[in-house]
């Protein structure tokens, strides 16, 4: 396991070195806020680690070990920038900072929930690219493990994790019965004959055609 | 003054409409849609309010009808209150829609309607918190009691700031906000930008038609931009804002005191449970269908009987001496008013009362709800089985209980069944009259037995022919509760009003019509010329071709009508069995009745009335000629 401090410097090498290039001590510093003096020292401990590689005038680049560090906290970064920018309301500036001490401490169980729940994002608020996860799978895959409505159990409470759905009026409607992502839904009852399901969200009883339903996908409660 | 309520459905918002105008409320169809809003006056003191209902209602972006009626309503009138109507045991789900309003610059007042049960559910809602976090103010109410009804009207006379209240959404989302309302002038608008902007994304038609295509082309790109870059559309961004600030508020305002009491919903349960569901249902239904067969038919003869009794001689009086033409209108007018008492008051009152309070008590939501499974693989959904059952009493009220459809289509489609396949309560007396009566109960029987796979072959065949998807069930299934007799009151009045301007004219001009060529002999005229017809195809006694027409006036009256060509009570003698049964059958499918007709028209227009009209009428000949053929002379 990686210290945070490592974690720190293998992330900034990483965004400085993403289009290709080496990063110069210089902008590491900067990046971090801190003095090249202490970039300089920290460089040779992680190369000695064989994180990265230092060519002296060139730069720095990461080793094929760095990277797949780099990589996963960049996600983390990203993933979380996403998550307060879009989900929490955070400005843009301050979530980066937020961000910055929150990826240490994210699980990689929490990573993926995290990426689900938001429906597999690709950028961050930046723009940047969300580097991809290290499942063995697309993300529709990983998307198509979110349960449809009608696959959950009588008597189960699962979360809404995102709708599908091409048609806007539909959509609108759903949503404004509660059904947003977040959202909290129970299985009261499946009527037999392929009828309605009725579940209840906030409180209230709603009977929902599975085909309706099935715009919902749903990430049950464990 | 107007003030307008707005709510979600199932939060008693008519119930505190009727509180507040008490008589005087009339109902409006909005063009071009199946939903109703009320409109009334509220007194307070010297000063009269107009008072507008707004259709219940989730949101305000126009995507549904209701929506839509709600938003053109609320963009028409107004009004210069909005009083939201909110079920304070579930104020989250209310706030969404207040967002809404207050986004919109309405100026609005929060009822905090059913406070009572949200104290039984040991919640404690901090109003003073409330008022101040939404800068808005807000009353609790307990409608069904007439608690704080004055208050919450004293409230929304007064003038008072504007609420800065707004949602803030996600960073994205508010950048293309503020992009769409640089594009749009203020002047051209009554609402604030910032409403008018959400709403585009939101997919308002009216808004998107007013703003224009430069903005809302805008608009959608950004719109698709932030889909493909969120992996997820703007709406559900918005929404779960929305709903995300509602749940920060209530969290906040909202404490639990005591643990909630068992919920007292035992009953409320067993409805939409379908192993006991189902006996429930079949239960109410019956009731229902014996109430109205029966029931009906006591209310009727006692009626009717009392209405002879009072009137006959008085109209007697006024024909002697006249020409046959006099005579004719008189007995039209007596007719008309007899057929009126006959179908308006037994059938028709009774009906109405009975639908409004299984509706008020969030009954018929179950019933839809049970047999929306079953209902889909014959075509049709749940909602159709009130109007079919209704259909069994008396057809104008089934018809306009269509309305309860989603789409015209399927309006259309059950109007049909109704009308063709669903014996009314004067056709049914009439299969009993005459085939119960001399051919035997198994006939009579086999009557309604044919009917019923007419229904299944013609719903399936519709259903195949008009290519439509029955409109997916979405609703809210609120705790049962007790309806309030004024409420009652108030939609059945409004109802049996509405049924009578469009039935009671042409009834009336009907019957007049009928008297006078029965006057002047021209019905019997009908006769001669009709026997190949009547006897050559159905086999019948041509003279029986005038109860046909007759019966297009009043359905009942078919079978007196036959006693009285036929000079005897004893049908056996002028028709054999066979007869009877071919005459029972063509009867029961035969063309509506004229107060029928006239719903038709007015729900769908004259086309598909012809249509239907027509259509009942071959089938009513051939299914009367293959019977004819079948069972021989």
């Amino acid at each position: 396991m990686a210290s945070e401090i490592t974690e720190q410097y293998l992330k900034i090498i990483y965004n400085l070195t993403e289009d290709g290039g080496a990063a110069k001590t210089n902008d590491i510093a900067h990046a971090l806020g801190v003095a090249p003096a202490s970039v300089t020292q920290m460089i040779h401990k992680l190369a000695k680690q064989g994180q990265v590689t230092h060519e002296p005038y060139h730069g720095t680049t990461l080793s094929p070990k760095g990277r797949r560090i780099a990589k996963k906290i960049a996600r983390k970064h990203r993933l979380l920038e996403r998550f307060l920018s879009d989900m929490v309301g955070i400005e843009t500036e301050a979530g980066h900072e937020q961000a910055c001490k929150m990826e240490h401490a994210l699980s990689a169980e929490a990573e993926e929930a995290l990426c689900k729940m938001m429906n597999h994002p690709s950028t961050c608020p930046h723009g940047k690219r969300i580097p991809k996860c290290e499942r063995a799978m697309t993300c529709e895959e990983c998307s198509s493990e979110a349960l449809k409505l009608s696959d959950i159990k009588e008597g189960r409470t699962a979360t809404v994790s995102h709708l599908v759905s091409k048609n806007k009026e539909e959509l609108c409607r759903i949503l404004a019965m509660g059904f947003v992502p977040g959202a909290r839904v129970t299985i009261e009852k499946r009527l037999p004959m392929g009828g309605p399901m009725i579940v209840n969200i906030k409180d209230t009883r709603i009977a929902i055609a599975r085909t309706i339903g099935d715009v919902l996908r749903m990430v049950e409660d464990t | 003054m107007e003030i307008a309520l707005a709510g979600n459905p199932n939060v008693g918002k008519s119930v505190i409409f009727s509180k507040l105008t008490g008589i005087g409320v009339i109902s409006a169809n909005y063009p071009g849609t199946t939903v109703e809003f009320y409109e009334g006056e509220a007194k307070l003191g010297e000063m009269i309010i107009d008072v507008v209902d707004l259709p219940g209602t989730y949101s305000l972006s126009g995507n549904t009808d209701e929506e839509r009626v709600a938003t053109d309503l609320l963009f028409s009138r107004r009004p210069d209150t909005v009083i939201l109507v909110a079920d304070a045991s579930r104020l989250e789900r209310s706030l969404v829609l207040l967002f809404e309003l207050l986004e919109s610059g309405y100026s609005v007042v929060v009822a905090l309607n059913m406070y009572d049960l949200a104290k039984k559910a040991g919640l404690e809602i901090d109003v003073r918190g409330l008022e101040e976090r939404l800068m808005t103010s807000a009353v609790p109410t307990v409608a069904i009691r007439d608690e704080g009804i004055d208050a919450v009207l004293q409230e929304a006379i007064r003038l008072r700031p504007k609420s800065g209240f707004r949602v803030r959404y996600d960073s994205h989302t508010e950048e293309i906000v503020s992009e769409l309302v640089d594009m749009l002038d203020e002047r051209e608008w009554p609402f604030p930008l910032r409403a008018v902007a959400v709403r585009i994304l939101m997919g308002d038609r009216m808004i998107r038609k007013q703003a224009g295509d430069r903005v809302t082309s805008r608009a959608d790109a950004l719109a698709e931009k932030f889909e493909k870059q969120h992996h997820e559309s703007i709406q559900a961004h918005i929404q779960r804002d929305r709903f995300g600030e509602a749940g920060r508020i209530a969290d906040e305002v909202v404490s639990r005191i005591s643990p909630a009491e068992k919920r007292r919903s035992s009953l409320s349960d067993l409805t939409i449970r379908p192993a006991t569901g189902i006996p429930i249902l079949l239960a109410v239904l019956a009731a229902v269908f014996l109430t109205l067969v029966f029931g009906g038919g006591l209310i009727e003869q006692a009626l009717v009987g009392a209405y002879e009794e009072l009137a006959r001689g008085a109209f007697d009086n006024l024909k002697e001496g006249e020409s046959p033409v006099v005579q004719g209108v008189l007995d039209g007018v007596y007719l008309s008013i007899e057929a009126m008492l006959a179908i308006v008051v037994p059938y028709i009152l009774v009906f109405y009362i009975m639908l409004s309070i299984l509706e008020d008590t969030g009954y018929l939501v179950r019933v839809v709800s049970l047999l929306d499974g079953i209902m889909h693989r014959i075509g049709l959904h749940g909602r159709a089985v009130i109007p079919m059952v209704v259909g069994y009493g008396c057809n104008v009220p089934a018809i306009l209980a269509t309305r309860a459809m989603g789409s015209k289509r399927e309006r259309v489609i059950l109007a049909v069944l109704i009308t063709i396949a669903v014996p009314c309560s004067a056709q049914t007396a009439i299969i009993i009259g005459t085939v119960g009566n001399y051919a035997g109960v198994e006939w009579a029987l086999l009557i309604f037995a044919v009917l019923m796979a007419l229904l299944a072959v013609l719903g399936l065949v519709l259903h195949r022919a008009m290519r439509f998807e029955p409109s997916q069930l979405m609703l809210e299934i609120p705790e049962l509760r007790r309806p309030t007799i004024r409420q009652t009151i108030g939609k059945t009045g409004i109802r049996i009003g509405e049924f009578l301007t469009i039935a009671f004219p042409l009834l009336l001009a009907g019957s007049i019509v009928l008297e006078i060529l029965m006057a002047e002999g021209l019905l019997q005229k009908l006769v001669d010329p009709s026997e190949p017809f009547m006897t050559g195809v159905l086999g019948l006694p041509a003279i029986t071709v005038v109860a046909l027409v007759f019966g297009i006036l009043r359905k009942e009256m078919a079978l007196q009508m036959l006693m009285v060509l036929f000079g005897t009570s004893n049908l056996a003698l002028a028709m054999t069995a066979h007869q009877m049964f071919v005459f029972a059958l063509v009867m029961a499918i035969f063309m509506p009745c004229l107060a029928a007709l006239a719903v038709l028209v007015k729900e769908f227009g004259v086309k598909s009335m012809v249509g239907i009209t027509a259509t009942s009428m071959l089938l009513a000949i051939a299914f009367g000629a293959v019977a004819n053929l079948i069972l021989g002379p």
